[in-house]
């Protein structure tokens, strides 16, 4: 039969230590918390999912997996041609989202902030996703050098620009996106040489057919320019 | 102690005999299978990925020899009745209820450290890469979360009449233990006062999960992991594993074996 009442000694303990818990678990609520989430805007994205996804991250303690997870939808809607008739306008907010959710995955700002500015020339909103991602990552000298880079590529300063660039692909785990912009940066400061040492270095080590055919495509038109003589160049 | 170390061998011996670990292979192939996959499909910070998901796949393991675990043992020992020879032997149900939860934190252990061996071996000698010290910490949060889990799964089982509801109990406490972290931001919203104490009890009741997830936070460069956090992570596992053991042990010595 039920021997409950050899059990008395545990009683006073098992308050003690619940009272315990409750204490220790709101205090450990803040070192969880120390800030309130920030909730941004849904944008142009739908705002029933963004929510969702927002509430299944925050809620199930998998918010870093779902980050991830949302980072592949970012980067199949911005692989997705059909996307190009309105210029990613949604590029923005996708990015925005994810790194909401995953607020140190530093691709999310240097791939996205590159995409922006570079390929979609919406210079406002990838220096506004940098700096929230300096202000996240202070620690990220990458995302600084790229928020430099991309101060002088709006003034159409070459020249302070390649350097900056130039210093984030040293660092490493800089975006290929980011070795074709300085290529192609190269060339409009008309630093010929140094664009088709860059483009044939690309071609020799990339794995990506898509970047071997762009820089085959470089190299061809930058030899088209190192060939042609002042004369013909004036030539209609 | 020796009893609790028998009743402990013996419940880890009859886990191993009904394939548990075969959980750790199939986790295993199919997490390091999404894990590359996700890495490769993602540009950047391959290592990174893959040690994230890896944590993931850490914890969903665990906790699924854990449910496992919970429905096969309810099966042979409450209703094919094989606890009757457990408690005929000199062993108080105390030091039973003890064993088990010892016996089946061994078996999650082997799991969620084969794990985490595993992610740490390939990202060092496949990828090239380094393990930092958070995700040795966030392993170790993890498997203190697993003990938690481990008593709170006993305790329903003790108190359960049916495996699906063991099982669901179990489930919706892991769900609800993680919301657990945004109670305390709705309490600082404008609600009304019956919802509020409701929600404290909730708060004071359930399992604070999101004090061991520390894998959501391995990089956030505000994170402070010292020895006074350290302290009461422990601290609260081993008090809440406390209270429930005890509610636990209670409902196993209330129960009547005819």
């Amino acid at each position: 039969m039920a021997n409950v009442s050899s059990l008395k000694w545990a009683v006073p303990l098992t308050v003690i230590f619940f009272f315990t818990q409750i204490f220790l678990s709101s205090k450990l609520d803040h070192w969880v918390h120390p800030e309130p989430f920030e909730t941004s805007q849904a944008g142009q994205l739908d705002p029933k999912i963004v929510s969702s996804l927002r509430a299944t991250a925050f809620l199930s303690g998998y918010k870093v997996l779902i980050g991830h997870a949302f980072w592949i939808k970012v980067l199949q809607y911005y692989g997705d041609a059909d996307n190009r008739v309105d210029h990613f306008a949604k590029l923005y907010d996708y990015c925005r989202l994810a790194s909401d959710l995953n607020p140190q995955f530093l691709p999310v700002y240097t791939y996205g902030a590159a995409a922006l500015a570079y390929q979609v020339n919406r210079m406002d909103e990838a220096v506004k996703l940098l700096q929230k991602g300096i202000l996240a990552n202070p620690k990220a000298n990458n995302l600084k050098l790229m928020l430099a880079a991309m101060t002088y590529h709006n003034t159409a300063d070459y020249e302070k620009e390649i350097p900056f660039l130039e210093l984030q692909i040293a660092q490493g785990n800089a975006p290929t996106m980011l070795v074709n912009i300085l290529a192609n940066t190269y060339e409009k400061a008309g630093r010929v040489d140094d664009a088709i040492r860059l483009w044939s270095w690309i071609l020799k080590t990339t794995d990506s057919d898509v970047q071997k055919y762009e820089a085959t495509l470089g190299l061809k038109k930058l030899y088209a320019i190192k060939n042609t003589t002042p004369s013909e160049k004036v030539k209609p | 102690m020796k009893k609790i170390f028998h009743v402990t061998t013996f419940t880890l011996r009859e886990l191993i005999r009904s394939k548990m670990l075969y959980i750790w292979f199939l986790s295993a192939v199919v997490f390091c299978l999404l894990s590359y996959l996700l890495s490769i499909l993602s540009f950047g910070e391959v290592h990174k990925i893959f040690m994230d998901l890896g944590l993931v796949g850490m914890e969903w393991s665990g906790t699924l020899v854990l449910i496992l675990s919970l429905a096969v043992t309810y099966n042979t020992e409450f209703e094919q009745k094989a606890i009757y020879l457990q408690l005929a032997k000199p062993v108080t149900r105390g030091e039973y209820l003890l064993g088990r939860v010892f016996g089946f934190f061994a078996v999650i252990s082997l799991v969620v450290i084969g794990m985490g061996l595993l992610i740490a071996g390939l990202v060092i000698f496949v990828g090239g890469g380094q393990v930092t010290n958070l995700f040795i910490d966030s392993s170790v949060f993890i498997l203190i979360e697993m003990f938690v889990l481990t008593t709170i799964g006993l305790a329903f089982q003790m108190i359960g009449t049916s495996m699906v509801g063991v099982v669901l109990y179990f489930m919706f406490t892991v769900f609800l233990g993680h919301c657990i972290g945004q109670v305390e931001w709705l309490l600082n919203q404008n609600l009304a006062p019956a919802v509020k104490t409701m929600l404290r009890i909730v708060h004071f009741l359930l399992p604070n999960l999101e004090a061991f997830n520390l894998k959501d936070r391995i990089y956030d460069p505000n994170l402070i992991l010292g020895w006074v956090q350290w302290r009461e992570v422990l601290l609260y596992g081993f008090a809440y594993s406390f209270v429930v053991f005890v509610i636990g042990w209670i409902n196993l010595e209330k129960r009547e074996f005819m």
